[in-house]
């Protein structure tokens, strides 16, 4: 029997997945929750600055000023902005990096495997070409130009992939973004010691930056990766870490970059690398999907067939899966990869690569992606995992977890899939939301954190509480990785729906959570409400949605919910993000953003209480709507 | 007599209090750290069940229990200054005092498990503690009792 680590480890919606840690004999992230339970108030309120050398400082009563003299709201404006520029930036990384891999691919005339969503993004940004090739690099040159253009030059397809009210309202706002590399280089100088005090300005600066990250970071990425990699599509599908075969050897990718590893991933499946899986002993290689990229090979797993096992878990379902033994190298190509990842891989001899120096770790070996290189790279990693598989496979002891997740979560939904489900038109769906069959839709999307009353645990609450109300739930994020091992994207989870609800997803056979997948869905979920509000002719602010990021972790997650109050939606949080410190930064997300955008924050811990604030704004939208 | 007096609901959990206890009292040779286990606090910040800072330093009780139950003499009470003073020569090590703590304040400590932590109301820096000085929320103040 080994010996618990601890017997400290915090909560999990995801029963199986708590017990299985606690009685892990390593530390994990939800051992060291209770060691960091006392968080500083400063920090917590964004009143903390160490942004020269005369600080840190911190605002109290009797210091209600930096020495240079800053106050509460400058200090906090500038966190936040510094923390959006950053999330930005990520996001804008990944979406740099797609469009360059499109570009590659399309110049050497290699697989694209969404030839529709090529003429979709075509047709969008009024691209033509003689071929598919020259099409999709005009494409990717198009993004690219508008990701280098200066700050003080408007990106150019901005209009085309906004909603036109929602420009008009950006354009009267000036808020129109220039290129999206330079507002994040804006965003950091402008926050930089004793420059920009004014904490409106760069709240507002915030919104630019949330428009292209979502238009870019978010939307754009999606179209790229679905050219490249494949488009979505709907199927049942078994999630949770019952999905890991030990037969095979196992790669977990962790990561936002699914255009990264299109060459490996095609890789895999080939005969003589089939054959060199044989020679050692296994049945071949398997991808196991964790964070947001395996959610990203889940919705097109129709494109990885006999490669990708299944999505096994979230961000903070990385260390457990570790755990498990049966993984023989990770390769990380972004976040969300947990520094403490990183022992558990030097003790279970799990071979660590990094395939994008953005995320390197610590002690991982580095095989910076380049397209030139990528056959011999390939390669070159497959052998060093076969490596590693021969030397620990019968060394570490195997701790699976065959009962986690289950066999038939519905998957593979996109603003494409879901449109072609209900007949090629959204009338079935508004039809529903007219009548009020459905009362509204809440997107319930972003990370997972450990500290929301644990892991997953105010997400799959709320979430329940939602569906309990009639209120159709769409995920992105690691949000969905969290809800689908609970069982909420099963059919029979329709009976945790309120009557109406329960009803409309019995006689369609899905289940009352839809599962967009990674956090960058949310660009998918924008073109939906798009749709739906183009077919009613309203603005986003006026559609019966809601949208929330309950256990929201990251910087990348602040320039989401950025992007959300620049569409002019509702933004349901669980924690505050370091803003609570300065009145005015409260002021205008939760209320003076009504006027300027039409959304607004609202912060919540609560699963019921956060449901019925929801509920309340569904039912108001539809009253302005004049539905029943 | 002086103690230190608590004021909860100005405690902002900065853990300044920890840091100035550490610094205060560094063994012999050991660079102050935020990683070395050998530097430890005599005081925590607890949450209680509301999730509200509950601060916790030595109340250098009047009939205190550590006192009491220790079997070896390692805990003593200054008469004049009233504070109970630990001496690690003394201790047998058996954490009884840790034990009898009401206010579980005291802990082995980390690095050996083999003395005790406990507060001496910086008597090497005039007696007058260190978290005190360091408390930008003035949660903390010495009182004559």
């Amino acid at each position: 029997m080994t010996q618990r680590f601890s017997c400290t480890t915090c909560l999990s919606a995801d029963k199986p997945l708590e017990r299985f840690v606690a009685d892990l004999p390593m530390e994990t992230s939800f051992h060291r929750v209770e060691t960091q339970e006392v968080k500083c108030e400063f920090g917590l309120q964004g009143c903390c600055c160490r942004l020269c050398a005369n600080g840190p400082c911190r605002i109290t009563p009797d210091s209600p000023k930096g020495i240079c003299g800053a106050d509460a709201d400058t200090l906090v404006a500038r966190n936040f902005l510094r923390a959006v520029a950053a999330g930005s930036g990520c996001y804008i990384h990944v979406v740099e990096n797609a469009a360059r891999a499109l570009k590659d691919i399309a110049k050497e005339k290699g697989a694209l495997k969404g030839l529709k969503a090529l003429d979709r993004l075509c047709a969008k940004l009024e691209v033509s070409g003689s071929d598919i090739y020259e099409k999709a690099e005009k494409a990717a040159d198009a993004v690219l130009a508008d990701l280098y253009r200066p700050v003080f030059e408007k990106m150019e397809l901005t209009k085309k992939l906004a909603y036109a009210p929602r420009y008009e309202k950006w354009e009267a706002l000036g808020l129109l973004p220039g290129g999206a590399k330079s507002e994040v280089f804006a965003g950091t100088v402008k926050s930089s010691t004793n420059l920009n005090s004014d904490p409106v300005d760069m709240l507002l600066h915030c919104l630019r930056l949330g428009i292209s990250t979502g238009l870019y970071g978010l939307m754009m990425t999606n179209m790229l990766n679905d050219i490249i990699q494949g488009e979505p599509e709907i199927r049942f599908a078994s999630v949770g870490m019952r999905v890991i075969d030990p037969d095979y050897i196992n790669i977990m990718i962790t990561g936002h970059q699914h255009a990264l590893f299109a060459h490996l991933q095609n890789r895999l499946t080939d005969d003589d690398i089939v054959k060199q899986a044989q020679a050692v002993g296994a049945k071949g290689f398997k991808l196991v999907g964790c964070t947001c990229v395996g959610q990203d090979l889940q919705l097109r797993a129709a494109h990885a067939v006999g490669l990708f096992d299944g999505h096994a878990g979230n961000n903070f379902t990385s260390e457990a899966i570790l755990a498990t033994g049966a993984i023989d190298a990770v390769l990380t190509e972004f976040n969300c990869t947990l520094p403490g990842i990183e022992p558990i891989c030097d003790a279970l001899k799990i071979k660590q690569i990094c395939l994008d120096t953005i995320a390197k770790k610590a002690n991982a070996q580095t095989m910076q992606y380049g397209f030139e290189s990528r056959e011999s790279d390939a390669n070159s990693i497959i052998s060093d995992i076969i490596e590693a598989y021969k030397v620990r496979r019968n060394d570490v002891p195997l701790n699976l977890l065959p009962e986690h997740g289950n066999d038939n979560t519905l998957t593979g939904l996109s603003e494409v899939t879901l449109k072609s489900f209900l007949g090629e038109t959204w009338q079935p769906l508004i039809e529903l939301i007219a009548t009020g069959k459905i009362k509204g839709l809440a997107a319930v999307v972003g990370c997972s954190n450990l500290v929301s009353g644990g892991h997953d645990v105010l997400t799959v609450e709320l979430t329940k509480e939602l569906i309990a109300k009639d209120i159709l739930v769409l995920t992105a994020g690691c949000s969905s990785g969290g809800i689908e091992n609970c069982g909420l994207m099963t059919p029979e989870a329709a009976e945790l729906a309120g009557p109406s609800l329960k009803a409309v997803c019995q006689s369609l056979g899905i289940p009352p959570v839809l599962n967009f997948g990674p956090c960058l869905a949310i660009g998918r979920l924008e073109l939906i409400a798009v749709e739906i509000a183009e077919a009613l002719g309203v603005d986003l602010p006026q559609l019966p949605l809601v949208l929330s990021a309950p256990q929201w972790l990251e910087e990348q997650a602040l320039a989401d919910g950025a992007f959300a109050l620049a569409l002019g939606l509702p933004l349901h949080l669980g924690l505050p993000p370091f803003v609570t410190g300065s009145p005015i930064a409260v002021q205008v997300l939760c209320e003076d953003m009504k006027q300027l955008t039409g959304g607004h924050v609202m912060i919540n811990g609560d699963a019921a209480e956060s449901a019925v604030l929801m509920e309340e704004i569904i039912m108001q939208k539809r009253k302005d709507l004049n539905l029943a | 007599m002086k103690r230190i007096m608590i004021e909860t609901e100005k405690c902002k959990g900065c853990k300044n209090c920890a840091i100035a206890c550490m610094k205060a009292h560094m063994p012999d040779g050991v660079p102050f750290s935020l990683t070395d286990t050998r530097l430890e606090a005599r005081n925590v910040i607890l949450l209680d069940k509301d999730k509200q800072y509950r601060p916790l330093f030595c109340r250098h009780c009047d009939n205190p229990s550590c006192i009491k139950s220790c079997m070896s003499g390692a805990m003593t009470k200054d008469s004049a200054t009233g504070h109970v003073y630990y001496d690690p020569k003394q201790c047998a090590g058996c954490f009884m005092c840790v034990m009898s703590c009401p206010f579980g304040v005291l802990k082995p400590d980390r690095a050996t498990k083999t003395t005790v932590i406990k507060c001496d109301f910086c008597k090497d820096h005039g007696s007058e503690p260190s978290c005190v000085k360091q408390c930008i929320n003035q949660a903390i103040h010495v009182e004559e009792v």
